[in-house]
């Protein structure tokens, strides 16, 4: 199917888009936290990697490939897209007020909280949760992923995991 | 924390995960029940595994799906350019991958004019400077007439290119030009013409008994003393045989 779409073949793409489409899909809209500006990254990474699919020697997985230039899109979206950090409490209100109008459903309560946390981890931390928790690749497809050695890796994600349990430990009480 | 702490840390996620080896575990328990901030880091490590993993159920929210191929082809044009201003290529998406392509060979192509245009300029400015230009081959059997050494005392054209053989160089200290004699056939001093360089500087100045082609104006010399025919002046050597 690869070697069809590096001819042009046009069915080719779409089955490789069809296939790929998804994680790629989540991942972005994990990592940009919106899925209107989502859509824009999602067409530029399938373009640049259609557009490039001629080079692809086959050294790694297609997809972990298309991961790359996903994680390259999306680091050049946040780079250029310069939105204020809107605290969490302002978008949900006091921890006091979570606790009263939410919970009339905790479960609710608990995934919004959690993505919200997540979501306002530095980038460099929230791309390894989300490659290894959402995505759940290895820490060898994530260094080939994020351009570092699998030890980088591991420590990044001690940071980042140390880092989410301190953020999340104020909504203890609904999580 | 030593390096043993920071390597042991790195295999926190894979033992909770269950991914190591169980000697491994063992090591990593025994060296948890032994230091104290690792084991305390744990503690927090774990507390964020089980979130981490809990957002990996839960996923992002994510407000609408994602685009068709088709959508894709339709919309494909908006992210082609850089700058943020949507440009629509109006085709499907391969013509756009294609367009792609034919924009680079443009560039291409305009890269090479350029080369061309900035080389053109050169000659231009080093005639500018005074400076014998070199004339390019085409120029060179455009406006040089071909004429043979014997065939000069007949001659009425200019400027002209000849060939044949150096029999002297010299310098005239007074007219301050380099001076060429140059003969039909190599043994023998005549027919000749004596080739003027007024100004050698970029030229290749060929030794005695070289083979070379000359470009330049044909005149004829009547001063006292003279009475030959010459190549004056001379803009271009080609060294055909040293």
């Amino acid at each position: 199917m690869v070697l069809a779409a590096q001819c042009g073949d046009e069915e080719a793409f779409r089955e490789l888009y069809q296939a790929y489409r998804d994680p790629i899909w989540i991942m972005i809209n994990s990592l940009i936290g919106d899925s209107l500006q989502a859509q824009d990254v999602l067409q530029n990474v399938f373009f640049k990697a259609f557009r490039g699919l001629g080079g692809f020697r086959f050294q790694s997985c297609l997809l972990t490939w298309i991961y790359r230039i996903a994680h390259n899109e999306c680091r050049n979206h946040l780079r250029k897209r310069s939105v204020p950090v809107i605290p969490l409490e302002a978008i949900l209100g006091s921890r006091d007020e979570i606790d009263r109008t939410r919970i009339s459903d905790p479960s609710e309560a608990r995934k919004a909280v959690l993505r919200d946390v997540v979501m306002e981890l530095p980038l460099k931390m929230r791309e390894v949760i989300v490659l290894k928790y959402v995505e759940d690749l290895s820490y060898k497809e994530m260094s080939r992923i994020l351009g570092c050695p699998p030890g980088t890796v591991a420590s990044r994600l001690n940071r980042a995991l140390a880092e989410l349990e301190a953020r999340l430990r104020p909504f203890r009480g609904i999580l | 924390m030593n390096c043993r702490c920071l390597f042991l840390r790195r295999k926190f996620v894979p033992y909770l995960e269950g991914g190591i080896s169980s000697r491994q575990a063992e090591r990593l328990e025994q060296h948890l029940a032994d230091c104290r901030e690792c084991g305390e880091f744990f503690t927090r490590l774990r507390a964020g595994h089980q979130a981490g993993r809990q957002f990996g159920r839960v996923g992002p929210e994510i407000g609408r799906r994602p685009p068709d191929f088709e959508e894709l082809q339709a919309d494909i044009g908006k992210t082609l350019n850089r700058r943020g201003v949507p440009v629509r290529t109006g085709g499907t998406f391969l013509h756009a991958l294609t367009t792609s392509f034919a924009v680079r060979a443009l560039f291409a192509l305009a890269l090479a004019l350029s080369f061309l245009l900035l080389h053109s300029n050169r000659i231009t400015l080093w005639r500018a400077n005074g400076r014998a230009a070199m004339p390019s081959k085409a120029r060179e059997y455009r406006d040089f007439t071909p004429l043979r050494i014997t065939d000069f005392s007949s001659n009425t054209k200019s400027p002209v290119v000849t060939e044949g053989f150096v029999r002297d160089v010299y310098f005239d200290r007074e007219e301050k030009t380099l001076h060429i004699k140059l003969v039909d056939v190599q043994q023998k001093a005549e027919p000749f013409v004596i080739c003027e360089i007024p100004s050698p500087g970029g030229m290749t100045i060929p030794r005695e008994g070289s083979h070379v082609r000359v470009y330049g104006m044909a005149r004829y010399d009547s001063q006292p003393g003279r009475g030959w025919n010459e190549v004056n002046p001379v803009v271009n050597i080609d060294l055909l045989k040293r």
